[in-house]
């Protein structure tokens, strides 16, 4: 077809993530109030929960807040990508590039993460300061954190694909995010839970991350971190097929 | 300029609203997430708390009607350029902001009155503490209607408008004593809280409920606030009206 060969004549690789990471930093420079949102959130709750539980709880609330603020990634990247497509009518030009559905998954959850990043050092130097966190700790904490970028966008950015109004933006990424947030322990032991409420959090991969980071830590109980470990890729794995399986990257 | 109401077309376009934003049935369910997620929060780590905390939901979840304003009124003016029709039409500006307010208010209450019916079961409220907490919304959905409605008019794309709508609800919501007590806040910040209309109408409410000790000076200043800044906030969100009428 003529349009394979005017495509095969463009170039077919690029800097995808640095041009992503561009578009992320034009966001948060042209609306300060873009990056600054996304600092406080985590604090704003923060501080509620330091106001209202026992002070043991902070150093595991701080782990949490920084898994939160990870998860919540996935909500802008629901609305970055509805963006994109029902008001600008971008994706419709990345399909008809050389840009792969693959590239603008990640591209899109590239450019999300930059106004999350600042967040996410200051919560980190705020555990450093309230914890002892080691070397293990902190490999175990950025390997989780990247795990559920890495899904909590591609659910987002799949969920995205299947809105067909801007006003649907805010309350589905509202539903499936702060849902996702309040059933899994982020920001308390598993074991204070409802038995009924712990066997739910139990699907969901956030949960194995808390408990994964909670357990190297040393602050939510015993934990058998292999199995935690484990269950987290698992769980990964399944939530990346079912986000893969429900992505529609070309309108029908 | 003579401050004399023009209402026609109000009853109209608050009908529409409403039967607009019954027909947004997720949304409402979803403006129930983050109370709801707090009083979870509460039931799990600090259960005393849980009816200063079904009050806070309740201040909290009419300020939330300020954001949905925000986004409603942004979304006919911006994406659907609805907001000149309406303009041409018969509808007078203060029917516009005054209709969308109004038919909020209407479509978000019934997750309220559940919130109110548990706080019955948990914590009674006498009589004044019924009608204090009646007056105490009302003035804050004064506030956060005419916040809503004067930010939205502020912003030419969607896209922008959510890190302030963001902004607002944790800084007036979150922060302050809202969803806990009012004694946990440090002495010196005392004063500034009182001020703020979701953290005064909170206070004045517990204060009215017995779950929280109040001294007459505190009550007056976070009453006399509320009350200037609902009055004040909404005649300007008419007068705003009125000048964003057409588009510049």
């Amino acid at each position: 077809m003529a349009t394979d060969v005017q495509l095969k004549s463009q170039p077919q690789r690029g800097r995808v993530l640095p041009a992503w990471a561009y578009i992320g930093w034009r966001w948060v420079w042209r609306s300060p109030a873009a990056a600054i949102v996304p600092l406080l959130q985590p604090f704003f709750f923060l501080y509620f929960l330091h106001v209202i539980a026992p002070p043991e709880y902070f150093p595991l609330q701080v782990a949490g807040a920084m898994l939160f603020s990870t998860q919540n990634i996935g909500s802008w990247c629901l609305s970055d990508s509805a963006v994109f497509r029902i008001e600008f009518r971008l994706q419709d030009i990345f399909v008809a590039s050389p840009h792969s559905k693959l590239h603008y998954l990640f591209g899109v959850a590239f450019s999300n993460l930059i106004p999350a990043i600042p967040a996410i050092i200051v919560l980190g130097i705020i555990l450093a300061s309230v914890t002892d966190v080691s070397l293990t700790g902190w490999l175990v904490l950025i390997g989780s954190i990247l795990t559920i970028w890495v899904l909590y966008s591609a659910i987002g950015i799949a969920v995205s694909s299947r809105l067909r109004s801007q006003r649907e933006v805010w309350p589905v990424g509202n539903l499936i995010f702060t849902l996702l947030g309040i059933l899994s322990p982020l920001y308390y032991p598993i074991s204070i839970l409802p038995p009924v409420w712990r066997e739910v959090a139990r699907l969901l991969p956030a949960t194995y991350a808390a408990l994964l980071v909670q357990g190297v830590l040393g602050l939510g109980g015993p934990a058998n971190l292999a199995v935690d470990g484990g269950f987290l890729v698992l769980s990964t794995a399944v939530g990346l097929v079912a986000a893969w399986w429900l992505y529609e990257w070309r309108e029908r | 300029m003579a401050f004399g109401l023009r209402w026609s077309g109000s009853g109209a376009f608050f009908a529409t609203e409403i039967r607009v934003q019954l027909h947004e049935w997720l949304a409402i369910l979803t403006g129930t997430l983050t109370p709801g997620a707090l009083i979870i929060f509460v039931a799990i780590l600090a259960a005393d708390l849980l009816p200063v905390t079904l009050i806070g939901a309740l201040v909290y979840s009419m300020f939330l009607i300020g954001q949905r304003v925000l986004n409603e009124a942004a979304y006919i003016r911006i994406d659907h350029k609805l907001n000149e029709l309406y303009h041409a039409s018969p509808l007078s500006p203060e029917g516009y902001f005054i209709g969308i307010a109004g038919g909020m208010l209407v479509a978000y209450l019934p997750p309220s009155l559940v919130v109110f019916a548990i706080l019955e079961l948990i914590h009674p409220l006498g009589l004044v503490a019924t009608l204090t907490l009646a007056a105490c919304l009302l003035a804050v959905w004064a506030v956060s209607s005419t916040i809503g409605y004067v930010v939205s008019t502020l912003f030419k794309d969607m896209k922008t408008i959510w890190p302030y709508s963001a902004l607002l609800t944790n800084l007036f919501g979150i922060l302050p004593p809202v969803f806990y007590r009012f004694s946990s806040v440090p002495v010196a910040w005392r004063s500034v809280v009182l001020v703020l209309p979701t953290s005064a109408a909170a206070v004045l409410v517990n204060g009215t409920a017995g779950l929280e000790t109040v001294t007459p000076p505190e009550a007056i200043l976070a009453a006399v606030s509320l009350a200037v800044e609902a009055v004040a906030l909404f005649v300007f969100g008419i007068y705003w009206a009125r000048r964003m009428a057409r588009e510049r």
